[in-house]
């Protein structure tokens, strides 16, 4: 029997199906975790060769919701690395890893210009070698180079220069934090990133990292051994709030729901920090709805799993595209995230669905970059 | 059946800042990434294909310094089983021809049927390696290959694109030296773990070859003349998409 399948306690599968009834992808692509376990237990117990497992999301809610303690998605992530062993993958994903190893980002975009986010009414200090801040801020690759992303980060730039928050970045030489990349099945890159951003953390004296992506937050609070506190910018700005640092005065007289981030929520328990933003920023708090599958049972939006290099073939509606009819039946106005890669998915559904003149889709820190500086940023 | 594939190390340059050194004759290499030339890919994917089919060997040949091993391992990750480096400290000062002979000098003396190429390189863009080794081997050539079919390992159909995209097929007798255009295949991927693996196989380095004369001699590389009536439009991708719009409204293309 091969070690991926002992490793990751396949034997202990009684095919309850709880797995795939949770697969936010089971309804719309040929994926289903329990029939992938089945055939792999019962036909044959070498590895499968099939490409199913390449829609997964790596939403984690099949291992969360399994009783016996398999590890489906880790199972999943380790058939995929047996396939980007023998090389033949997507080539978009092919180009999405290409262009981390030669790039230190997946967008294909050349490193010179990763602090171009920045712009003349950004202050940002970056940081040199040996240089001293109390925050990191790890801007990451999407808010770095996305252009509709690089307004959260100014956004929460502006935030911590406004809260007095004595903070850095570290500029062009930041790569990729390598989330995607070890859930893309890419184990070799991802500990070579590992290894290359331990030591480009070390050259720096700082207290705290905040990042902007989940993505981000999880695999350096979890997959890496740092000495430093890891927090994502919700919890920061949580923190800010509670300290009295961070003023927020109510402003919105809309109705907002907030998306769980998979990579927040489910995989990272935290729920709360980002509604308690948004509860300061509501005039009414009623006004701050919930979606019917939200918290641990939030939809997945797919933009995980490096499922942002790899559209799958469907007949059925992208979840983002559901999640935006929800929002609108539901009566929200706003749907609030706080994931550059949500965001993108559900700005796409918006369009898709034609839904722009009753739905808008926004990260909280512009929300509060709105409240807080209203005349320059109000259009964004 | 037994490929060589010709490879070459190239700057990326689609977006980078490009500077060009005081010499005037190359761009400063600093702030440059490097990696294997496009179309190169492509020819060393259509030699890894045919291996799967008909078996056999896939040597790579590089000329360049010991950087260029970068590229020569990736192809080694990806399957190729040999590997030679003919060394010369700075490529940009050969020509196509000294290039062309230094790799006849090598390829000459292997047991092959098909030497790959890439169409073109993409740094200078010469398109003449692949033919003058046809020529220097004594071999027929064909060039800009888009498709390449098999059915024994004597010979093969390849069509080429022509202009209009009209396609033209012709049959080949081996040997023969193939350039391939990009977009004939899909390259695989070569993982970390396999580019590391493939560093403890063995590069065979020619250290001193007799370097050729050039005959073609690079004078000056210049920035383009700057354009008069350039406008940069900036703003957010709505605003510089529908102004772009607007523009090309206002000239009556569209
Ligand atoms: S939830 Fe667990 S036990 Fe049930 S089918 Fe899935 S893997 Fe098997
Ligand atoms: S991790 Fe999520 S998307 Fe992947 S199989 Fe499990 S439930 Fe489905």
């Amino acid at each position: 029997m091969h070690k991926l399948l002992i490793k990751n306690e396949l034997l202990g599968c009684i095919q309850c199906g709880r797995c795939s009834a949770g697969c936010p992808v089971s309804l719309r692509t040929a994926l289903s975790p329990r029939k992938l376990i089945y055939k792999n237990l019962r036909e044959s117990r070498k590895l499968p060769k099939s490409q199913d497992i390449w829609s997964c999301t790596t939403c984690r809610t099949c291992q969360q919701r399994c009783p016996k303690g398999v590890s489906v998605m880790d199972y999943i992530i380790g058939l995929r690395s047996y396939q980007v062993e023998r090389g033949k993958i997507e080539p978009t994903m092919r180009d999405a890893l290409e262009s981390i190893l030669k790039h230190g980002n997946p967008w294909g975009r050349p490193r010179e210009k990763r602090t171009q986010w920045i712009d003349d009414e950004t202050d940002v200090r970056i940081l040199s070698e040996g240089e001293e801040t109390d925050v990191l801020l790890y801007v990451g690759c999407t808010p770095a180079y996305d252009p509709e992303i690089q307004k959260s980060a100014r956004a929460l730039a502006k935030i911590l220069n406004d809260a007095d928050v004595d903070f850095a970045i570290i500029g062009n030489d930041e790569s990729c934090c390598g989330n995607e990349v070890k859930r893309m099945g890419e184990l070799g890159l991802f500990e070579m990133l590992v290894e290359e951003n331990t030591a480009l953390f070390k050259k720096y004296k700082f207290n705290t990292m905040i990042t902007i992506s989940p993505h981000c937050y999880n695999t350096f609070k979890n997959e890496y051994a740092l000495d430093f506190e890891v927090l994502h910018y919700t919890q920061f700005l949580k923190k800010l709030l509670d300290e009295g640092k961070l003023q927020i005065s109510a402003s919105i007289d809309k109705k907002v729901v907030f998306h769980d981030p998979c990579f927040l929520g489910k995989q990272n328990d935290e729920y709360d920090a980002p509604r308690e933003l948004l509860k300061y920023l509501l005039t009414d708090e009623d006004n701050l709805l919930e979606f019917g599958r939200n918290r641990e049972r939030s939809l997945c939006c797919e933009g995980g799993g490096g499922r942002m290099w790899l559209e799958v073939e469907s007949e059925s509606p992208r979840n983002a595209e559901i999640r935006i009819d929800d929002a609108k039946s539901i009566g929200a106005e706003i749907v609030a995230t706080s994931c550059p890669f949500c965001q993108l998915t559900l700005n796409d559904a918006v369009k898709t669905t034609k839904s722009e003149d009753k739905i808008r889709v926004v990260d909280i820190c512009s929300l509060i970059a709105e409240n807080k500086f209203e005349e320059t940023e109000m259009e964004e | 059946m037994n490929s060589v594939v010709c490879i070459k190390r190239v700057p990326e340059t689609a977006e980078a800042t490009l500077k060009i050194a005081p010499d005037g004759k190359k761009l400063e290499e600093e702030n440059l990434v490097f990696s294997l030339n496009d179309a190169d890919n492509y020819a060393l994917e259509q030699a890894l294909l045919l291996q799967e089919e008909f078996d056999g060997d896939v040597t790579v040949i590089s000329v360049g310094p010991p950087e260029t091993d970068e590229i020569i391992r990736m192809a080694l990750a990806k399957g190729a089983t040999n590997a030679i480096r003919i060394h010369h400290d700075d490529i940009s000062k050969l020509d196509a021809s000294a290039v062309a002979s230094l790799l006849a000098e090598q390829i000459k003396d292997l047991d092959y049927d098909v030497v790959f190429t890439g169409a073109f390189a993409s740094d200078d863009a010469f398109s003449l390696v692949g033919t003058m080794l046809a020529r220097k081997l004594e071999i027929p050539h064909i060039t800009m290959a888009i498709e390449m079919k098999q059915d024994d390992e004597d010979e093969a159909e390849i069509s080429r694109e022509l202009e209009g995209g009209l396609i033209a097929k012709y049959r080949i007798k081996f040997p023969a030296v193939i350039t391939v255009q990009t977009g004939m295949n899909e390259p695989r991927y070569a993982s970390i773990l396999g580019i590391k693996r493939a560093s403890q196989k063995e590069v065979d380095v020619v250290d001193d070859p007799t370097i050729p004369e050039n005959k073609v001699q690079l004078e000056k590389i210049s920035y383009p003349p700057e354009g008069k009536k350039a406008e940069i439009l900036s703003g957010t991708p709505e605003e510089t998409s529908s102004r772009l719009a607007e523009i090309l409204k206002q000239k009556g293309i569209i």
